[in-house]
This record gives C-alpha cells, structure tokens and sequence, in this order.
C-alpha cells in the first residue's frame, strides 16, 4: 500500500508535465533567464540571450544591457555599436550616452569632442562635465586654469584632479640633455641627476679606474696597455653619456606611465562617475 | 566572443621552461652586424658557453649587442653595450628597477634605448614579462 500511495500521486504529474505545451522559448522566457544571467553578473551568456530577442522585443532596456554588459567584458566597441541603436527618446538614452563616453575614454583615451545633450537631468550633467574634463587630461593641447578644470568635481575628488592637473601642467621629467651634459662633465652624474644613484657611481669608478690605468700606463711607457685602457675608458665615458640621455628618457616615459596608470586606477575607483546601474532588486 | 562561450577552457598546467639555444648563424646584413656577430660568436663559444647562465638579464649582455646593431649601427650599438655593461656591473642593481622575464632575469630590451622616445615601452618593476 505504501508504494502504490506515491505512484498514485507521480502518475498524474509525469503526465501532466507531458501534456501542457510549456513554451520555454518565447521571447519572455528568454527575457527572464537572460535576466537572472545578468543579475548572476554571467554577461557573456546573458547578452547571447538577450540578442536573441533584441530584434523581436525592441525593448531599449535590452538593448541598455547589452550595452552595459559589454562594456562590463570590456568588449568597449561593440558595446558602443549598440548606442548607436537606442532611441535617443528613450530614458535610457542619457545613460546609454554617458557609458558610451567612458567607453569611448577606456578604449581610445584622447580629447573627446561631445557635447551635453538636453535630456541629462542634473546628476548627468555632472558626470558629462567631470568625464569631459578627463578627457582634455588625455589631449596633448592642455590650455585651461585650475578653476575652471576642478570646478565640476566634488570636494574629495578635487583634491586627486588637482595633482593630475599638476602633473599635466608640470610633469616632473628629467631634461634628457641636461643629463647628458652632467655625464660629460663628471661621469655617472646624469644617471645620478636621474635617480640612478647605483648606476651612476658605478659609472664613475668604471671611467676614472680606466682613465687613472691609462695615465698610469703612459707614465710609465707602456704605450699598447695605456691605449687599449684609452680606448676602453672612452667606451665607457661615451657609453655613460649616452645612457644618461637614455635613462633621463626612460624615467620620462615612467613619469607618463605612472599619469596613465594613476588616472585609471582613480577613475576605475570613482566607476567613472556614471551611478551604480541596480536591474536586479 | 563564440570562442569564450559555453566550452570547455583548455588549460596547461606544465610549467613552461624556458630554453634559449645559442644560434651562431651569420644573417647579417652589413659589415657592422657582422662584425658584431662574430665577436659574440667567439664570445659565446669561448667564454659564455663554458661559464654558464651568468648574466642576470634578458636579452643578456652579448644577446643585447647584436639587437641593438639590428636596431641601431654598430657605433650606436657599442654605446649601448657598455652602458647596458656598466648597468650589470653594478653590484646594487636595485630589483625594484627593471621588470621581469618569467624565468626571474631583469628586462632590459634594446628599444628602450635606442633614444627614440616613441619606442620605450615602459613597464613598471612588478610586471612579468611572458616571453624571454
């Protein structure tokens, strides 16, 4: 009796779930499992879903996914190909805008020539101004007073923009012919003068030990071993003169680095002032 | 993008070893790589060969005279080699300078120093190199 009780309950179930014609792939169904993909943060298989349905549904809260799902992938330039589908009447279009600017600043950082557009509400319009800003750190003309460049950012943020503003008004390079020069002068102290403290000394015991081996040579009439010191203390003079120039070079390209690198990392922490987009609660 | 979805990642979990071999071939192409080649070669067979893996970076000090006649002239290549050799000479060779190749050696490539500021690739001391 026991065993015949479930079978009598599981029979009519399994048919039941036989039966009723349960439409997994309508486009709603898509919806909904592209959505919990999305929440689970899976947007890879989401955006896979949800192009399925893009075309039928044109719903542009879709199409936002998309957009921001790509640009969460870092696939930036197909995230902005799907901008360019959203409806600039949509709500979503000021959003859809902003995501296309830090899109646009991740994957070709450089001046970005756009202009605010009538649907930002004030919240907007303040990202657009801090990200517009940004983007003239990344262009090589840079013609603008401190005011002007720090007053769309908030009161912590201004104190970061400001030492960005003065690296790019005043990078701290190393004149690389200046480096050269001080080489030429005493050995090793353009690498010094660059920070190379290490390199440099060793520099200048490598020349003025060669320099003193062939003074010493001559003096004492060994003429093969004074030159072939000669020649090797030229080597290494030359040699240290040049690398000066090359190491004042390199610590400039360092000083660019560390700009790039330190913008980005303040940027990625600010999210690129765009807000925290929430389709999930 | 097909590539990344719904399939299985083909990882390798051997450790790559990294063996360079010696290649003595002349593929000069003017009287200035030749010269520099064959003092690397005699170098290599005579001295480097037989004392071993002592140079702590890639490309090692001989490797990085013959890129540097490949990129530059030999006279420009010569500047660089005893600047790069003045650099290894030096017994406080902070490590927190020069990035690294996998196997742990300082990297050091020729282009940075070829003083064509477009050329540098800065890479900050932290960063690994994946190729040697």
């Amino acid at each position: 009796m026991r065993k015949i009780v479930p079978i009598f309950f599981l029979i009519p179930l399994f048919a039941l779930s036989q039966s009723t014609s349960f439409e997994f792939h309508s486009p709603e169904n898509i919806k909904k499992f592209a959505d919990n993909l999305f929440c689970e943060g899976d947007y890879l298989r989401a955006i896979e879903q949800f192009e399925l349905i893009n075309e039928k549904l044109d719903d542009d809260t879709v199409k936002f996914k998309i957009m921001l799902g790509y640009s969460e992938l870092g696939f930036f330039s197909e995230s902005n190909e799907i901008f360019k589908g959203i409806n600039d009447k949509s709500i979503f279009y000021p959003d859809a805008y902003l995501l296309s600017f830090k899109n646009q600043l991740i994957s070709e950082p450089g001046l970005i020539s756009a202009s605010s557009i009538n649907s930002f509400n004030s919240l907007q319009l303040k990202s657009f101004n801090k990200l517009n800003a940004i983007s003239m750190l990344y262009g090589d003309e840079f013609n603008i007073s401190r005011e002007n460049f720090i007053s769309p950012f908030d009161g912590d943020e201004q104190n970061s923009i400001s030492t960005f503003y003065n690296y790019k008004v005043e990078p701290p390079y190393k004149s690389p012919a200046l480096a050269g020069t001080l080489s030429a002068i005493i050995p090793g102290s353009g690498k010094i003068y660059v920070g190379e403290w290490g390199d440099g000394i060793t520099s200048l015991l490598a020349t003025g030990l060669l320099a003193f081996l062939a003074y010493d040579n001559f003096r004492a009439d060994h003429t093969t071993r004074a030159w072939i010191f000669t020649g090797l203390g030229a080597f290494f003079y030359a040699g240290n003169i040049y690398g000066s120039i090359a190491s004042a070079q390199i610590f400039n390209a360092r000083i660019d680095f560390e700009f790039n690198n330190g913008l980005k990392l303040f940027l990625k922490e600010q999210n690129y002032f765009l807000p925290e987009y929430d389709f999930c609660n | 993008m097909e590539n990344l979805k719904w399939r299985k990642a083909d990882f390798s979990y051997e450790k790559q070893i990294h063996i360079s071999k010696r290649d003595y071939s002349f593929d000069s192409e003017n009287a200035g790589e030749f010269l520099t080649k064959s003092l690397t070669n005699v170098y290599w067979f005579l001295i480097s060969d037989v004392d071993g893996d002592n140079c702590p970076f890639r490309p090692t000090c001989s490797a990085f005279l013959l890129q540097s006649a490949k990129e530059t002239n030999v006279f420009q290549a010569s500047l660089m080699f005893f600047d790069r050799f003045t650099r290894d000479m030096n017994i406080a060779k902070e490590h927190e300078h020069y990035p690294r190749v996998s196997a742990g050696y300082f990297y050091d490539p020729p282009q940075n120093y070829t003083l064509n500021q477009g050329r540098i690739k800065y890479l900050p001391p932290a960063f690994i190199v994946d190729d040697e």
